[in-house]
């Protein structure tokens, strides 16, 4: 297997003199295209800031991020959002769909975004909302859907166009026990189909199981790492 | 084994197609413009009362312009000959009728014809009186003669001591009527008609008889006020104008054109430009402001959503074209729905004291400029936005 993200040696430390803070410590690790690992720890262990710096919405202090064998640190900050639209998918804690937007088009903008034709993103669109069981709610708001029902446009907004790595940030966190586990399983069914590499932060045990490996992250360290 | 992967190949196929990508900006942004109502609608008040009182202004600006120049446009007269430092078409310094004769043998006149303005005053019955300017038109050529109209016609002059008035001044002259009989100057004359809407900054225009109005202003048979001009169709006028200038060089011969700009130009350069130059600029201000706290506002608002975009690939020139975007359907809205409102005030008004004059250049020019306006108004909610991290969206 070939490496899809590879982080050597990441410091990251918000601020400046007395008031800093250390988020990362020479964090070090890989994860293999194809595998899903759950990102673990405690609230402030470093986990999301270790998301952050995987999806390039955040620069490392100190260290090296790679995405498929391209060093980040090598590329301008002008370069980035093409990065994150040609190989990263996100799914975030609140959902954070569009709310002026119905889900067809939450779906279809990441995909004309992404640089898919307009008829061809509709179609798309529709396909991928079909598969995560929303294609009676295409043309409904976000804020007419349930969390649960929030989550899975997210997720189809998230694999829309092949990233060939998804980021989840405590994608259960805000859906009941049911609802969290169907999420999960939806996101990483979608992603073995798809090949893709997913990494995910959650609290929450009853998903650890949809993981390859387990990656337990402690006051900004790597402190433990286990198959799953 | 898993296939090697191209990163490469990947960036270059996002940036495919890049006109869907800005059609996708432009839907978000009209979506999110027209999702939030209320500020939708707030931010649309701000350019319709920025569009309805820049033209309001300007409109009552210009016609008050056009109260000031219409006698000297509709006087059907291609030269004037006027005393020297002249800037109003108004009684003041006399000319010699001699003028009359140098100007009649140049080459290329049709036509010259005496003009004079004298102040004076209309006696009313209950006792007082009221300014009035009294022109003397040459009853042969009628240059400078009554226009506009709504009772009457200009050859009522004619009559032995008659005289035209100015429709909206009946009742201020104790309330005129066709065939009144008043004194002017001390003289009886009889009302045989009225115009509608001649009213310069100055008194009303009356118009009568040249002799009559030497008699009653007490203007020497040889002199003048001024001396208008007709040019033979066939002749330049700029030509004749530089020959009777040559022949008399104590007086100014000026076009109707550069005699319409001269008052203009005063009277913009007076008061009149300065008060309605900095109500406008006000109502431009006022705007600008109510656009840029309402855009900004939205970002504020929008900020989570603002930065999943970026999260998601968007960059910051595509945040810019987003509020770009927003401002200019503010401007356009804004600047249809101030016209319109401009336009039935000034169907509305109707008052021969007050007009609205809307020129085509100031319809044409109210929307670019109000997108203008907009658009810079947007950049401070472009500044905030520019400024927002994309990790925003994991915390």
């Amino acid at each position: 297997m070939s490496v899809a993200v590879d982080v050597a040696g990441v410091t990251k430390t918000f601020g400046k003199g007395p008031l800093s803070f250390t988020a990362l410590r020479d964090v070090s690790f890989r994860v293999e295209r194809g595998e899903i690992v759950m990102l673990v720890g405690p609230s402030g262990s470093g986990k999301t800031t270790l998301l952050s710096v995987i999806g390039c919405v955040l620069r490392p202090s100190t260290g090296r991020v790679a995405l498929f064998g391209t060093d980040l640190a090598a590329r301008s900050e002008s370069e980035l959002p093409e990065i994150r639209r040609a190989l990263i998918g996100f799914v975030f804690q609140g959902h954070n769909l569009i709310s002026s937007l119905n889900v067809r088009e939450n779906v279809q903008l990441v995909l004309e975004t992404r640089g898919v034709t307009r008829r061809n993103a509709r179609r798309q669109s529709e396909e991928l909302l079909d598969r995560v069981g929303l294609s009676d709610k295409l043309e409904s708001l976000p804020s007419q859907l349930s969390g649960g029902q929030r989550q899975r446009v997210a997720i189809a907004r998230a694999v829309a166009g092949d990233p060939p790595l998804l980021l989840a940030d405590e994608p259960t966190a805000a859906l009941d026990a049911e609802a969290g586990l169907g999420v999960t399983e939806l996101l990483a069914g979608l992603s073995r189909e798809r090949s893709s590499t997913v990494v995910i932060v959650t609290h929450d045990p009853r998903i650890f199981g949809f993981g390859d490996r387990i990656v337990k992250i402690a006051d900004g360290r790597i402190a433990e790492e286990n198959a799953a | 084994m898993t296939e090697p992967f191209d990163v490469a190949r990947r960036i270059a196929a996002v940036k495919r197609h890049p006109v869907t990508r800005w059609w996708a900006t432009i839907g978000v942004a009209l979506r999110m413009a027209f999702h939030a109502r209320a500020k939708f609608v707030g931010t649309l008040l701000g350019v319709v009362f920025a569009a309805m009182l820049a033209n309001f202004q300007l409109g009552t600006m210009f016609g008050l312009l056009a109260k000031n120049t219409t006698f000297v446009d509709n006087a059907n007269a291609d030269l004037w000959i006027v005393p020297p430092a002249t800037t109003f078409a108004q009684p003041g310094q006399r000319q010699r009728t001699s003028l009359l004769d140098q100007a009649r043998v140049t080459t290329g006149v049709a036509s010259a014809s005496a003009l004079i303005m004298v102040g004076t005053s209309i006696a009313k019955p209950g006792g007082g009186s009221e300014a009035l300017t009294l022109v003397g038109v040459d009853l042969d050529t009628m240059l400078g003669g009554p226009f506009s109209m709504v009772v009457g016609e200009p050859g009522v002059l004619r009559e032995p001591d008659t005289v035209i008035m100015e429709d909206a001044q009946r009742e201020r002259f104790g309330g005129l009527n066709l065939g009144s009989v008043r004194e002017i100057g001390g003289r009886r004359v009889r009302v045989g008609g009225f115009t509608w809407g001649l009213l310069p900054f100055g008194p009303a225009y009356a118009f009568a008889d040249i002799d009559l109005v030497r008699e009653i202003g007490n203007v020497a048979g040889d002199e003048l006020s001024f001396v208008l001009v007709d040019v033979e169709d066939s002749a330049d006028p700029v030509v004749v104008a530089a020959e009777l200038q040559q022949r008399i060089p104590t007086a100014t011969v000026i076009s109707r054109e550069a005699f319409h700009d001269l008052i203009v130009s005063t009277l913009l350069s007076q008061q009149l430009g300065i008060t309605f130059g900095v109500s406008t600029l006000f109502g431009l201000v006022i705007g600008f402001v109510i656009v840029l706290l309402s855009m900004y506002s939205s970002v504020i608002d929008n900020l989570r959503e603002l930065g999943t975009l970026k999260a998601i690939g968007y960059t910051n020139l595509d945040l810019m074209r987003m509020l770009v975007v927003q401002a200019m359907v503010y401007a356009l809205l804004g600047s249809i729905v101030g016209l319109g409102l401009v336009a039935g005030a000034a169907e509305g008004i109707r008052s021969a004291n007050l007009s609205l004059v809307i020129p085509h250049t100031l319809v044409l020019i109210t929307p670019p400029a109000m997108m203008l306006l907009c658009v810079l108004a947007s950049f401070l909610a472009f500044y905030r936005a520019a400024r927002l991290e994309p990790g925003m969206v994991f915390r």
